[in-house]
């Protein structure tokens, strides 16, 4: 993976249309709070990776922008369509389900478990949404995404089913078939840790192709490595708040906040026990 | 010992009681089918009320003996009601309320044991509940039920045999009769056991083929 500084700081300079904006977003479990007030805005062709300690609310946060999870309070916005508004303690705006389904559906999201439809190919996984919930025209969506498949290298197992698929694939097809609604920002919830380590490369590449043909995305991952080669920005989230966040070398090399010093440090403890191989490896090539 | 003529005689008596059982042993299943998805549907609604209904229906007719409640809408429910109802009626409900119950259950089951990353999938690109329920958890929970259908199903079948007590001239009934002038009861019980078993076996055996290209496709 070669980091291209240009395609990123390129984004990050044109100020895009706004397709994301959460405000105040609160989450309850019972009565424990997992998310409490978090502000995001995401542009157009933006980059965001979500990262922090487990039970930071990183997860949480993410599938309250599709409303996988329904946030206690606050407001979503997705392309200009309100998708959650409800006010602390106050009157929430009446949204039909069939407005949130079809507002949903300008999202795509990819599980750590891929959770491709078993019964189904690939080829089926990534027809079903445009299918059954756009209700097109089953040959050209089937054109498109065999052109999807063949994006994610994989258009000789159009016809497989999942299991017949390494984990690697299984979440490309995945990524093919969220990107199949045509979304306007894709959500990816820690897509590469459930992978075997020599499958995880794979996945990261076909995310840093979607990433430089101007893709949103909002990430949450635990690899700091990925986030700093594909994220404009980075977003710590710390008990339930957005406790720090900038461009990735502010973030991972530069941090400020205290727990996200811990945070990074643990990162670099383990990057500074790898240098010396990688300094022997660099040697040996040179 | 066995004197196998009686059968021979009444073959033509035993031929409409076996009819009569798989007719009612048929229609009781679609019945049940339809109560037991509109039932297990209910169960898995998130509204408390509807939920506690469902519940409630499948607790009474799974924890009745299915005689008393044959015997009960056929004798009991006219005089409470003031309607009349006749045994092949009284039979057909309680029949099909029962095996509802169980089908009720086994669907449950059935779409809770499918993962519910499958659920967040199929939400995240767009789908409404029926959709959901339509194209991506139905036909993955369907396979995980053929076993538990199958052995529900075959257990209907013998159960049948009840309606012989409401008067239904099933293939036990018939066996009675036949029993009752020919003083015979040995070969003919004997008989209905083995037309069970002739119906029966082959059944379970398809069901356990249905069950592996079921696991197949998982």
């Amino acid at each position: 993976m070669t980091h291209e500084p240009n395609s990123a700081a390129e984004r990050a300079a044109t100020p895009g249309k706004e397709v994301l904006r959460l405000e105040r977003i609160c989450l309850d479990f019972g009565n424990r709070s997992v998310l409490r007030g978090i502000d995001l805005t995401v542009q157009e062709g933006e980059v965001v990776v979500l990262i922090g300690a487990s039970g930071s609310g990183k997860t949480s946060l993410l599938r309250c922008i599709n409303l996988l999870n329904t946030p206690t309070s606050g407001s979503i916005v997705i392309d200009d369509d309100v998708i959650f508004q409800q006010q602390a303690g106050g009157a929430a705006r009446a949204i039909s389900n069939q407005e949130v389904n079809r507002i949903r559906s300008k999202t795509g999201m990819v599980f750590q478990q891929f959770n491709l439809f078993p019964h189904m190919t690939a080829l089926q996984n990534i027809m079903e949404g445009p299918v059954t919930v756009k209700k097109e025209a089953a040959d050209p969506v089937r054109r498109k995404a065999m052109d999807l498949l063949r994006m994610m290298g994989l258009e000789q197992h159009a016809e497989k089913y999942p299991r017949q698929l390494s984990g690697g694939q299984q979440q490309r097809v995945a990524i093919a078939r969220a990107m199949a609604m045509q979304p306007k920002v894709m959500l990816f919830d820690e897509p590469t840790s459930a992978l075997d380590p020599e499958l995880v490369g794979e996945v990261m590449k076909a995310m840093v192709e979607l990433a430089r043909s101007g893709m949103t995305m909002v990430i949450v991952t635990h690899e700091l490595g990925f986030a700093f080669e594909i994220a404009d920005r980075v977003v710590f989230l710390d008990e339930g708040l957005v406790a720090e966040q900038g461009p990735p070398q502010e973030i991972l090399l530069h941090p400020r906040h205290e727990r996200l010093k811990s945070f990074v440090g643990r990162f670099h403890e383990s990057a500074d026990m790898l240098r010396p191989f990688l300094e022997a490896k660099h040697a040996e090539t040179a | 010992m066995f004197d196998f003529s009686v059968i021979t005689n009444n073959i033509g008596l035993l031929w409409d009681g076996l009819l009569m059982t798989l007719y009612f042993t048929a229609i009781t299943i679609l019945a049940g089918l339809a109560i037991g998805l509109v039932i297990g549907l209910i169960q898995l609604s998130t509204f408390r009320p509807l939920v506690l209904l469902g519940q409630i229906y499948v607790e009474f007719f799974r924890n009745i003996p299915l005689l008393v409640t044959l015997l009960w809408v056929y004798y009991a429910f006219p005089i409470f009601a003031g309607v009349n109802v006749t045994k092949f009626w009284a039979g057909f409900i309680g029949l099909s309320c029962y095996v509802g119950s169980f089908y009720a259950e086994i669907l449950r089951a059935g779409v809770q044991s499918v993962d519910p990353g499958q659920t967040d999938a199929a939400t995240a690109i767009g789908m409404s509940y029926g959709q959901r329920m339509r194209r991506i958890i139905l036909p993955q929970a369907f396979r995980k039920m053929i076993p538990p259908l199958a052995g529900q199903s075959i257990i209907q079948m013998k159960n049948t045999t009840l309606l012989s007590m409401i008067t239904v001239p099933d293939l036990l009934y018939q066996a009675s009769y036949i029993s009752s002038f020919t003083y015979r009861p040995m070969e003919v019980y004997t008989a209905v056991g083995v037309i069970f078993l002739i119906i029966l076996v082959p059944l379970t055996f398809l069901s356990r083929k249905l069950e592996k290209s079921g696991a197949a496709t998982k």
